[in-house]
């Protein structure tokens, strides 16, 4: 599926976002890196608060007081959008960069109707008249799977179901045919059969549009049925960062080694979860050295006193971890599930 | 086989829906729609379903927290739908439940030692000085310092206050707890922990669970049985093994087909169905399943399917496998 | 910055209130030393003079008012009204100290009893809903019906003159906005998954509401008292006016003002001749009601954050 040559598209090089707040300076993001190439679809995953969203708003430009990138570079089709003006970033917003999110009720206008707000971006970027808008607005409704398309541009948010929503919301996202889409936990408010359509629908139009993604979710199940590449986060940076069965089959980093150890899966039975022990610390009471350290059993002194960067494993395989080894020997052992 | 310690019995429970400036009612939201099963002594029985299918409001009905609109729920052999106000709050003791949201089920402006002692005091079960001595042992036993039992609700991690949930209805020392949805809002690494937790203490102190959850990788893993609700209604019930290897209602199969695996090799044969979930409010005529189903014959948009078993303790609501639909 | 600012700009005026209210309540503990009584009820205002017109500031006691004092064998510490006298020679600064100890009274006594009755018919009324709070709720709109004022007016006058009575009015007409309010706020927090958890447990309903739902919800009725005491001690001012309230002499605030209005125009061609009689109190009550509202203001908004953080 990955494409021969593989254009970059975006590349992600740095990249801090932290947020100026009453009790101190929560690093967000902290040194993200990742790239995007043409056609593909990265999976960025990771549990509630590591820093997804951020990433997604900061690449968009769309974070407002207390948070502000602080540094990196954004390049997207060569050029660095965190320089452009805000003129320059608006026409780039919602045409070639579309944004899906989680929850289609607060991110579409209640009291606008569906057409309106997928004409709307048309009209825009596209320089569309009113009639010839409202035309390609029925044409997205149809494509993406809503029924009568034609009676549904006419109605408003609420009218339509979550899972209708989220379509409408991904007809908007297509409408001016973007580069790449950032779809910042699409599925994860939708029940599983409609996660399923949901899913089914965006792999056939990225075909189609032969566009990007960048697929935020905190389910692996979810990464595994729709990546080429994956990068793990955890408490602000990227610990691991590879293709999608290396991942799977030969993680290295402990953190990625014991989600997959300790989810409950459909493939495989299993006596008994090895969860990982702790929490997700608090951005603002971030451990010293390596921050998974209070929660890995591979910690030695050396992750407690220093940072590990993420350095290549293999050819396009990063790991953020000093022990790198003793993880690959315990994957060898085969102790990782559904091998 | 074990007894079973609780029996539910064509269990119905409509909500009015109300318009206008006189609230008449216009219609009935009909959440749950006779509902029988049983749960035996000490198992976990897991009730799966997509959301608004009607899973809460069978636990809440069964528990009086609701009142049922019709149907008997015999607990321990005794109808409790019968029991009067005061006879039910000592029945509650009996029967605990563990909610899906670890904020908003923890009272914000009382200790955490309160929070779990307040049952223990209301049911006489020890006195005033006794019982925060056993809301530690409480604590410890789910996983948490008992020195933290003067701390707020807000103090703690969502996993954490799960788990002073959790020790809430233990201290009852229930014989059954309905956990809806008791891991669902939880982080990925923080619901195995509390999976596990759970898992213990059904095994240290023989609790019958009902295991809500839409999710079936979670239901999977900690159930013995499975029932598949689908607006209001159960379709599917049966052993867990059959349940996920063989299931027989185009529902159910259709369930676990579109469940995403974490295994890129996983191969699958997958059935997308079409359409939206119903609203409870206006179910269609008929098998409520029938507009997004694959097997769809005639019958099936006129009569409704009743739950029968086809093969020893495998239930299913579906004309596909009785007489009236010529197969099986 | 433009937060910082308003969290300082907030602070300031919290200190404001703090200070004011604490000078209030200085001068309402210690009314018998900054004020000797001169009978036997302090709030019998004494009088520098027995004439009809006010006296300006540092009209000294008439001397035949000074000989009954004397031969009644009372020690008067003092001599001199600073702030002058109201008509009919009452003194002004004694008249505003013990005064406060009114204002105090009105303000916490008619604010709680009406918060009391609020919060009992609210809370009833939301926790259990159905014809209960049918019922419960017409009765409110009923009480609502009534322009407040007059009501009060009303009421006072059927049950006679003096401050007891205005109160009872007040709080017969003032307790709705409270059983609104909790009401409101328990409709919304009996919805929250812990009140549910707290009747699985098998906990009594009456345990429940003042337990669970009241801690939660009472804030919001504190805030709206806490501004209320202020505007309380204007009401009744007010009902003093229309001469419903405290009788001429009684220290309260309402009274000095309501009396005052005869001399407010003052003589012809001396505009503004009077204006001590209207002057000091006026400002006593306008402090009052803004130290009870800065109090307020700072109790919402030392509440609401952290109300939102922990939900
Ligand atoms: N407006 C904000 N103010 C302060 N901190 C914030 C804000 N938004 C997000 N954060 C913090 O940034 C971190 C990352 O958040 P986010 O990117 O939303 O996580 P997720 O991976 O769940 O999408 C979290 O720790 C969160 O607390
Ligand atoms: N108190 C209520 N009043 C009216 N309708 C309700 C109430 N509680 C639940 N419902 C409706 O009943 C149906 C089933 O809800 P629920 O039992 O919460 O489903 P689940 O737990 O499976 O998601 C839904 O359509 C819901 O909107
Ligand atoms: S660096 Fe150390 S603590 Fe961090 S993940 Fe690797 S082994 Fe664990
Ligand atoms: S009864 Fe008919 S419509 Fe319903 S599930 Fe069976 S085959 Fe499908
Ligand atoms: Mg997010
Ligand atoms: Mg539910």
């Amino acid at each position: 599926m990955m494409a021969k040559k593989r254009e970059k598209l975006l590349e992600v090089k740095g990249l801090k976002t932290y947020f100026f707040t009453e009790n101190g300076v929560v690093k967000a993001v902290d040194g993200v890196d990742f790239d995007v190439y043409k056609g593909e679809t990265l999976g960025l995953v990771g549990e509630s608060g590591c820093g997804k969203s951020v990433t997604a708003f900061s690449i968009m430009r769309l974070l407002d007081y207390p948070g502000k990138t602080v540094g990196g570079r954004v390049v997207f089709e060569g050029e660095n959008l965190l320089e452009k003006s805000e003129d320059g970033m608006r026409k780039i917003r919602g045409k070639d960069i579309a944004m899906i999110f989680q929850e289609p009720m607060t991110s579409l206008n209640p009291v606008f109707t569906i057409g309106y707000q997928i004409s709307e971006a048309l009209k825009i970027h596209l320089h569309m008249n009113d009639r010839e808008a409202m035309a390609k607005s029925v044409e997205l409704l149809k494509k993406v799977g809503i029924p009568i398309p034609e009676q549904r541009v006419h109605e408003y948010p609420h009218q339509l179901s979550g899972g209708m929503r989220q379509r409408a919301m991904i007809a908007m996202a297509m409408s001016c045919d973007p580069t790449l889409l950032i779809a910042d936990e699409p599925t994860t408010a939708l029940d599983v059969t409609i996660q399923a359509q949901i899913l089914e629908l965006m792999k056939a139009l990225l075909q189609e549009f032969n566009a990007s993604l960048i697929m935020i979710t905190h389910d692996l199940g979810v990464i595994a049925e729709i990546a080429n590449r994956v990068a793990v986060m955890y408490a602000g940076k990227i610990v691991e960062y590879s293709d999608i069965n290396t991942i799977f089959h030969f993680p290295l980093h402990p953190y990625t080694f014991g989600l997959l150890t300790s989810i409950p899966r459909l493939d495989v039975e299993l006596k008994r979860l090895d969860a990982i022990p702790g929490f997700v610390p608090d951005p603002l009471h971030f451990p010293k050295g390596c921050k998974f350290n209070p929660r890995c059993r591979f910690a030695t002194d050396k992750c407690r006193e220093e940072e590990p960067p993420l350095v290549k494993v293999e050819e396009g395989h990063l790991v953020r971890c000093w022990h790198v080894d003793r993880v690959k020997e315990e994957v060898k052992n085969g102790l990782l599930v559904g091998v | 086989m074990a007894k079973p310690i609780l029996q539910v019995r064509h269990l119905v429970k409509y909500f009015p829906i109300k318009k206008g400036v006189f609230r008449k009612t216009v219609g009935w939201v009909r959440a749950v729609d006779d509902v029988s099963f049983d749960v035996y002594e000490g198992e976990t029985l897991g009730l799966v379903g997509e959301s608004g299918c009607g899973k809460t409001t069978t636990a809440l009905t069964i528990l009086r927290l609701e009142e049922p609109t019709r149907g008997q729920v015999i607990f321990d052999g005794k109808d409790i739908t019968k029991l009067k106000r005061r006879d039910m709050r000592k029945m509650r003791k009996g029967m605990q439940i563990i909610f899906q949201d670890p904020y908003s089920s923890l009272d914000p402006r009382m200790k955490v030692k309160d929070i779990i002692a307040e049952g223990m005091l209301t049911h006489n079960m020890l006195n005033g000085r006794n019982v925060y001595k056993r809301v530690g042992e409480l604590l410890e036993r789910v996983g948490i310092p008992a020195d933290y039992m003067n701390r707020f609700p807000h103090e703690f991690s969502g996993g954490q206050r799960q788990r002073v949930g959790i020790a809430r209805a233990l201290a009852l020392e229930p014989k059954i707890i309905m956990c809806d949805e008791a891991v669902s809002a939880l982080d990925v690494s923080i619901r195995s922990q509390i999976i596990n937790l759970l898992k213990d203490l059904q095994n240290e102190f023989k609790f019958t669970y009902l295991f809500i959850a839409h999710d079936l990788s979670v239901i999977k893993y900690i159930s013995d049985r499975v029932a598949v609700m689908y607006v209001g209604k159960i379709v599917e019930l049966a052993d867990k093994k059959v349940f996920f290897d063989d299931p027989l209602h185009p529902y159910t199969q259709a369930l676990i087909s579109a469940v995403p695996v974490p295994n890129p090799d996983y191969k699958k044969k997958r059935i997308v169905l079409q359409g939206d979930v119903p609203s409870p409010a206006n179910p269609p005529k008929g098998c409520r399943f029938h507009p997004r189903c694959f097997m769809a014959m005639d019958i099936c948009s006129k009569v409704e399917p009743e739950l029968v078993e086809v093969k020893p303790g495998h239930f299913v609501a579906c004309h596909f496998y009785d007489k009236k639909g010529g197969n099986s | 910055m433009k937060r910082t600012l308003r969290k300082l700009f907030s602070n300031v005026t919290s200190l404001i209130g703090i200070l004011l209210l604490l000078f209030f309540v200085v001068i309402a503990i210690f009314a018998p030393v900054i004020a000797p009584p001169l009978s036997d009820d302090p709030y019998n205002t004494p009088r520098m003079s027995w004439d009809i017109n006010p006296q300006p500031p540092g009209f000294p006691m008439s001397d035949n008012i000074r000989f009954i004092y004397d031969t009644m064998g009372k020690k008067v510490k003092w001599n001199k009204a600073i702030f002058g006298t109201e008509g009919g020679g009452y003194d002004i600064f004694y008249a505003l100290v013990w005064g406060t100890r009114t204002a105090f009274k009105i303000g916490i006594i008619t604010v709680a009893s009406s918060m009391l009755i609020g919060l009992f018919i609210g809370s009833i009324s939301a926790y259990f809903g159905g014809w209960v709070d049918e019922v419960l709720m017409r009765i409110t709109d009923i009480f609502l019906s009534f322009p407040f004022l007059v009501a009060a007016m009303v009421l006072t006058t059927i049950l006679g003159k003096g401050l007891d009575k205005v109160m009872i009015a007040l709080i017969t007409f003032g307790w709705m906005g409270y059983a609104r309010v909790i009401r409101g706020s328990i409709l919304s927090a009996k919805e929250e998954t812990y009140v549910m958890a707290a009747k699985a447990l098998g906990i009594k309903d009456g345990r429940i509401i003042w337990r669970h739902l009241l801690p939660n919800t009472i804030f919001p009725v504190l805030v709206q008292g806490s501004m209320n005491i202020g505007s309380m001690v204007i009401t009744a001012a007010a009902l003093s006016f229309l001469g419903v309230g405290a009788p001429m002499g009684y220290a309260d605030w309402g009274q000095m003002v309501s009396f005052a209005r005869n001399w407010i125009i003052g003589a012809p061609g001396h505009a503004g001749q009077y204006w001590y009689t209207v002057f000091y109190p006026g400002i006593f009550i306008v402090l009052f009601v803004l130290a009870w509202n800065l109090i307020g203001d700072t109790l919402r908004d030392i509440l609401d954050p952290r109300l939102r953080g922990e939900l």
